[in-house]
């Protein structure tokens, strides 16, 4: 029995505490949302917030994660309204897609803990890998992210 | 094409587009009959009778926008906004086999296939004809209710107005008289200057549900009862399974059965996360399989085999005569590594096989190939499957393959129960149809005054497409391979047609031979094909002829392409983007062109090299003219994407082979270039109204030979292996 608080819900889960929260979100809880991309923190299409943190589900059990706070993409906000998600659509991000809701979740960390991201600080937290190539436009949605959180 | 109205009743049972409202195809007139006798096949326009439009489409959507390029062609005849599409997916059709590929090969490829960068350029046409068919009997509907001639009803933003009356009505009030009504041929298409959205930068329609998660991609399929599996394969290539100890794998909670297959094996258990524990520990028993294949053997093989004959690809002029008595020759060897596709979702595939029928969603670029596999295993006919086609999470020519959907058919069947594969990224990594490693000699000759005017090429590597069980009509007998043999003069030479080097580069004296070396790495179709290493080869070359005979690189290029107004438009535009020659200090330019694809292109970058030999690409220009362009958007992002994955491949890893098995397995080993390594792109599109070219391999091989032609300005070394490695630099 594991007991896992998601997206502002309380939950138990019949699980090994060894699973990686990945797999518990994706098979058990079907957040399909979050990403399995390479297993071992190197892509970032799993990442989820812990505490508020950017962290990649793939690599952290469920036991480790048991009393802490985990938000995914379909937590982040009600209505795919996050300044993060209005800045995608509004630079219109995605080509394929499916390493963008990392990209998302990494990125609306960083403007947590930095209301005005520079340029450095966008390539030392934001590390995901896209094979589309949308990096210039993930740069530029953040920067703007920023603005629309600040009110500007 | 004919264009069809299917009567409703004979939809509601087989559609996924059920409910009342206006049904329409696209068909061949041998199927007129068979809709009349209610057998008709599924439709893919429905306009509800809320007004709401369901589309369906051929090509697969895997980051290229064709969902929604296609949905524009559509809303733009038939005259309503983008958001007016409530539903877009890709149906897997008869009558979307892809005429490209057809034409390409007289008809023997008559398959519903995404490659190639033709999309566009094979539906434009028929999804404004079904646009336009649609707004057609909306107006005649209009006309007979009001009883008013159609000339006096005009569509304009999703309804239908009367000029004298002021009345209007909704589509969606409309269709049920439309319904009734025959469709009339050849529709009057809109005129360019008409255009609402054609040419101008639309957003994504599939944008919102990728920010918030809920697109479903291959491995998001799920379904109730559903297990999970994964794959192992046996690790060294042409090895086979002759036993198994599966004990260990057995005892992972979670884990229920493992099934070996011919070369590898498939785990399922009630989880993914169990199955992947599962497969660690599985051991595979295994025989034969080549065990010497190495890096080291295979350029030793086509070093071997560079001096054989080859077959002819291209031939102009006396090129043998001209190198006897050119002022100088210069002799170059350039060569390409194995790259893997290392698309960010992992091959993955559903299955569901009952007695009675099949299902299978899958990211597949080869619906048909889908249902190919699935005939082969479950023995039922066609009818009784149905393919359907997922978001792919990139495609970039891995998954026209179908190996990776053999394993969850084969477990379901099995089984008795839905089955998801999904590989591990290491799996994927290592069994990959690769895209082929290539040793490229060329000889150039230069006259006195240092001008080129003779080129012999000699193409060393795989033919690729002679893997296929059925061979493509581009590979001919003598091994000659259009796949491989493309971006060298090749001419486009697609069977049965004369090649066409008319906008080629204007060298007098040609002869390109390609030498069939075929190699035990599975190789196959990477983003831009045969261009990768030709293009990389003939744009370095030219960079060496251009020096050795004191010409700057565009002049060189005017000069060998003065017969292409096209082409000169393209580089004199790229010339002037880049502030060629006026690089600040420290920094180098290098420039390519390409014609791939019917695209004429220019990159230039700006470079620096540190003293460690580190590369720093600054920024690069790209301008394109590709024929008439329809979302300047989703254009301009498919050229970058192509330069980012072509710069990847130049910067980054590579593929290695030693003792029969791929060396690197993840990310850690076959590393990506990342946000921090992004320059600054620019892409210039220049505006065209020709017929359209391709855009979604075209960015990605020009990039590799522009770099390494600024890292040459930059040091004085000359690249002839990509990808760059910093200790070739100091």
């Amino acid at each position: 029995m594991t007991k896992l608080k998601i997206n502002g819900k309380q939950l138990t889960l019949k699980l090994d505490p060894e699973t990686p929260l990945l797999w518990a979100l994706r098979d058990h809880l079907k957040l399909h949302g979050t990403k399995y991309g390479c297993g071992i923190e190197q892509c970032g299409a799993c990442t989820v917030h812990v505490n508020g943190r950017a962290v990649r589900s793939c690599g952290i059990s469920v036991g480790a994660v048991a009393d802490k706070a985990i938000t995914t993409i379909e937590g982040l906000s009600p209505n795919s309204n996050h300044p993060v998600q209005q800045a995608w659509t509004e630079v219109d991000v995605p080509q394929c897609g499916y390493c963008q809701t990392g990209m998302i979740m990494a990125s609306a960390a960083l403007l947590e803990r930095k209301a005005r991201p520079t340029d450095k600080d966008i390539d030392r937290s934001v590390t995901n890998i896209c094979r589309c190539g949308t990096y210039n436009q993930v740069r530029k949605a953040i920067h703007l992210a920023s603005q629309i959180k600040e009110g500007v | 094409m004919r264009i069809l109205q299917l009567n409703r009743r004979d939809f509601l049972k087989s559609s996924a587009f059920a409910g009342g409202g206006l049904f329409l195809g696209l068909s061949g007139f041998a199927k007129l009959a068979e809709a009349e006798a209610g057998k008709a096949l599924p439709p893919y326009l429905h306009i509800a009778q809320d007004g709401g439009i369901h589309l369906g489409v051929p090509s697969s959507e895997m980051g290229q926008g064709t969902h929604t390029t296609l949905a524009m062609f559509l809303a733009e005849e038939l005259e309503v906004e983008m958001s007016q599409i409530k539903h877009i997916e890709t149906l897997h059709h008869p009558d979307f086999k892809n005429p490209i590929f057809a034409e390409w090969t007289n008809s023997a490829i008559n398959i519903q296939v995404t490659g190639g960068s033709v999309s566009i350029r094979a539906w434009h046409l028929p999804f404004r004809q079904l646009g336009a068919t649609a707004r057609e009997l909306l107006r005649s509907s209009a006309s007979r209710k009001w009883n008013v001639p159609v000339v006096e009803c005009m569509a304009v933003n999703g309804r239908i107005e009367h000029s004298g009356s002021g009345r209007s009505l909704g589509y969606g009030d409309l269709v049920e008289i439309a319904s009734l009504l025959t469709p009339i041929k050849n529709p009057k298409l809109k005129s360019p200057e008409h255009f609402r959205l054609l040419g101008k930068a639309i957003p994504r329609w599939d944008t919102p549900i990728k920010v918030n998660g809920t697109a479903v991609f291959g491995t998001d399929v799920d379904l109730p009862g559903m297990l999970y599996g994964t794959v192992k394969h046996c690790s060294v290539f042409g090895e086979k399974i002759s036993g198994i100890d599966d004990s260990k794998a057995k005892e992972v909670q979670g884990v229920i059965a493992v099934l070996p297959l011919e070369d590898h094996a498939v785990v399922v258990a009630n989880s993914t996360w169990a199955a992947m524990q599962g497969a660690k520990v599985l051991n595979l028993q295994t025989s034969g399989g080549y065990n010497d294949l190495s890096d080291e053997n295979i350029i030793k093989q086509f070093r071997t085999d560079l001096a054989k004959e080859g077959v002819p690809v291209a031939h102009r002029g006396d090129p043998v005569t001209f190198m006897e008595q050119a002022a100088q020759v210069l002799e170059l060897e350039y060569e390409s590594p194995l790259q893997a596709h290392a698309a960010m979702e992992p091959l993955c595939a559903t299955a569901n096989v009952t007695p009675e029928g099949c299902e299978v969603w899958a990211p597949t670029q080869s619906n048909d190939f889908a249902m190919m596999i699935a005939m082969g295993i479950t023995q039922l006919p066609p009818e009784k499957i149905k393919i359907h086609t997922t978001y792919l999470g990139g495609g970039f020519g891995r998954k026209v393959e179908y190996d990776f959907i053999t394993a969850p058919l084969l477990a379901s069947k099995m089984l008795g129960k839905p089955v998801k594969v999904t590989w591990t990224r290491e799996e994927d990594t290592r069994h990959d149809f690769y895209r082929p490693p290539f040793l490229v000699k060329m000889r150039f000759g230069l006259d006195a005054e240092g001008m080129l005017q003779g080129l012999s090429a000699k193409l060393v590597g795989p033919a690729v497409s002679r893997r296929w069980k059925m061979p493509p009509p581009w590979l001919e007998k003598n091994g000659r391979d259009w796949m491989v043999t493309i971006g060298m003069f090749d001419g486009y030479n697609l069977p049965n047609r004369t090649p066409d080097l008319s906008k080629a580069y204007s060298i007098p004296n040609i002869q390109v031979d390609f030498v069939p070396s075929d190699i035990q790495v599975p190789t196959g179709a990477w983003r831009s094909i045969g261009t990768a290493h030709n293009t990389f080869a003939l744009e370095s070359g030219l960079d060496e002829v251009a020096l050795a005979g004191g010409h700057d690189p565009f002049e060189l290029r005017r000069n060998l392409l003065s017969h292409n107004s096209r082409a000169l438009a393209v580089l004199d535009k790229a010339e002037e983007l880049a502030n060629w020659g006026k690089h600040p200090k420290g920094r180098f330019q290098g420039m390519a062109y390409t014609d791939y694809l019917e695209t004429y292109q220019v990159q230039v970058v700006e470079a620096s090299v540190s003293k460690r030999g580190k590369v720093t690409v600054h920024n690069i220009i790209c301008v394109a003219d590709c024929g008439q362009v329809f979302n300047s958007h989703i254009a301009k992002q498919q050229l970058e994407g192509g330069i980012i994955f072509g710069l990847t491949a130049a910067l980054k890893g590579e593929i290695n082979v030693q003792n029969g098995q791929v060396v690197q397995s993840n990310f850690d080993d076959y590393p990506m270039l990342k946000l921090k390594d992004i320059p600054e792109i620019k892409v210039h599109l220049i505006e065209n109204h020709g017929p359209p070219g391709g855009l979604g391999e075209a960015g990605t091989s020009l990039i590799g030979p522009a770099v390494a032609n600024a890292v040459f300005a930059a040091t004085g070394k000359r690249l002839r292996r990509l990808p760059i490695k910093s200790k070739d630099l100091v």
